[in-house]
């Protein structure tokens, strides 16, 4: 929707002034948090907030020296977010190119029960798997996470790899059969390549989600998996009036990572709600 | 042309669905189950039927956590509504810099709810917190979030706010990108002013999108847990509690299954009616096309 419109003075200053408002609204909160990352204690709490400081990465050695913790929790993140992301990926890679190229009346049930049970609220599943995952020896598990993170996606991103898919034109298909290609090499082979766009969409919901999930990480983590947020919400109940700029530290190279992605990446994110939403 | 499937079809659509049924089917069918019956750690279930249900809803505090869910969904929902079509249109009629611009309306979206929690706590705190201090600066007088559940239950509303926006306006401006733009020239050669355009074009092409955008973000708004727990744990008194916390409270501290599977199975189907409308539309337009 490209309209060239002439706005006046005064709506130019009411558009300026609600612009500015939404980019402080935005912007201001995780500024405040990497801002402080870098202040001596005594200046963290100054008001008002002091912009210009002397910065210092003290903050950053005391994380490294007395909270090895994180950084294991950081990497368990890492661990758990990469894998939910393949997983998701594969699944609804071969889920969209079956519902993008088959269709029957048994096909486009299962596709809305798909949806159907996405819309399931995580806590409720939480009360049968609890004991349950204790039996099988899951719990406290990378494996654990990955399957529940993963699961909670495959919904939305099979329907963003099926409209990716649709795009590419039967035709195309059949001149692999022709070449005698079987479906395993088309799929796998020809249209992996064109669909990459779309892979890309949907392991950035899931990536996301993933690196920053706090409830499922609570209930089924209790030591060894525990992701950063389960670990710095721990430590947000914890810290007394010295730690804040360590806090803070930790909370900036958990949050830094993933604003990068999502910035960069915003192009995928469009794709990916347009295909995986407004169109159903 | 789609084919009719074949066994390889099926194969294909396996990992999908074997996910979907031991993780999420499956585990809810069993909530129905255990809703159906008395049990905690360790013991064995007995069948009390709808007990369960009988006793949630004479609970006072189930009825508590339904207001104040009720409450603070629709607030946050119809908030990022109104604001998220606001910027949406922003943007579609051109802001300086756009690119950085939108980079930086976005990064919310990137926040793990634990530290959304974390950083508003500490903006909003009485005593060192920046917003507190300039709101009281102003002469407004303290502002001390964790007096009432009302005001706690606002903060969780703001947090909210704060994390979803990004996603409702990616939504509503996907949406009005849509729009074929022939539209407009079309209208403003008709002599429609901008006022006209946005009420008989825009608004009502843009129905869809906004009713998705609606849906989707009141069944995720509608399973909130972790802003309450991480900033009030329900109280003071329990009177901040949410359904999520609620069952959460019921399942993993009191060790009440039935109660919590009894108000988990009623979530499930509150969604369920939420999202009905999309799965009705989506049903449609997979059978026909």
């Amino acid at each position: 929707m490209m309209q060239h419109i002439r706005f006046s003075l005064a709506e130019r200053i009411m558009r300026g002034l609600f612009l500015t408002f939404i980019l402080i609204w935005s912007v201001a909160p995780i500024l405040f948090i990497v801002l402080s990352s870098f202040k001596r204690q005594v200046d963290i709490f100054v008001y008002p907030p002091k912009l210009v400081f002397e910065p210092t990465i003290d903050n950053y050695l005391r994380l490294g020296s007395q909270w090895q913790g994180f950084f294991h929790a950081m990497g368990n993140s890492l661990i758990v977010a990469i894998g939910a992301t393949i997983l998701a990926g594969v699944v609804s890679f071969f889920g969209g190119y079956a519902y993008s190229r088959y269709r029957s009346r048994l096909t486009s049930w299962t596709a809305v029960y798909m949806i159907a049970v996405r819309v399931l609220p995580p806590i409720v599943i939480t009360l049968p798997l609890f004991p349950l995952v204790d039996r099988l020896g899951l719990s406290d598990t990378h494996l654990l996470l990955i399957l529940l993170y993963a699961t909670f996606w495959v919904s939305l991103n099979t329907m963003i790899m099926k409209n990716f898919f649709d795009q590419i034109p039967y035709e195309l298909d059949e001149a692999a059969y022709v070449d005698g290609a079987s479906e395993w090499q088309l799929v796998t082979r020809i249209l992996a390549r064109l669909t990459l766009q779309g892979m890309a969409a949907g392991s950035i919901f899931v990536f996301v989600f993933a690196w920053n999930e706090y409830l499922f990480a609570m209930i089924f983590s209790t030591n060894q998996a525990k992701t950063a947020p389960l670990i710095l919400s721990e430590l947000m109940g914890a810290v007394d009036g010295t730690e804040w700029g360590v806090l803070f530290a930790g909370v900036t190279l958990q949050l830094v990572p993933v604003v990068l992605l999502v910035t960069l990446a915003r192009r995928y994110l469009i794709a990916g709600l347009t295909a995986g939403a407004v169109k159903g | 042309m789609q084919s009719r499937p074949r066994l390889s079809t099926w194969l294909y659509l396996s990992p999908l669905h074997l996910l979907l049924l031991a993780i999420l089917t499956l585990p809810s069918v069993y909530v129905f189950w255990l809703s159906l019956n008395e049990s905690s750690y360790g013991t064995g279930l007995t069948w009390v039927g709808l007990d369960n249900y009988r006793a949630v809803f004479e609970d006072g505090y189930f009825w508590r956590a339904a207001i104040n869910t009720f409450l603070v969904v629709t607030g946050v929902v119809s908030v990022e509504l109104v604001v998220g079509l606001a910027l949406a249109t922003l943007f579609a009629s051109g802001v300086p810099l756009r690119g950085l611009m939108f980079a930086l309306v976005l990064m919310p979206y990137a926040i793990s709810e634990v530290v959304a929690v974390l950083v508003w706590k500490m903006m909003m705190d009485p005593s060192i917190g920046a917003i507190a201090r300039t709101i009281e600066g102003m002469g407004m007088g303290m502002v001390n979030w964790s007096s009432s559940p009302t005001t706690g239950l606002a903060l969780v509303g703001v947090i909210n706010i704060w994390t979803h926006l990004p996603f409702t306006f990616l939504m509503i401006y996907a949406g009005l990108l849509a729009i074929d733009p022939s539209l407009y020239e079309a209208a403003h050669v008709d002599g429609a002013t901008r006022r006209q355009r946005f009420i008989r074009i825009t608004l009502p092409l843009l129905v869809p999108t906004l009713l998705i955008t609606l849906i989707f973000r009141l069944i995720f708004a509608f399973r909130m847990f972790s802003e309450v727990w991480l900033l009030t744990k329900g109280g003071p008194a329990r009177m901040s509690e949410v359904l999520a916390v609620y069952l959460y409270q019921h399942g993993f501290r009191y060790g009440d299954f039935g109660i919590a599977s009894a108000t988990g199975w009623m979530m499930v189907l509150g969604s369920l009616v939420l999202a009905s409308v999309f799965l009705v539309a989506m049903q449609r337009s997979m059978r026909g096309e």
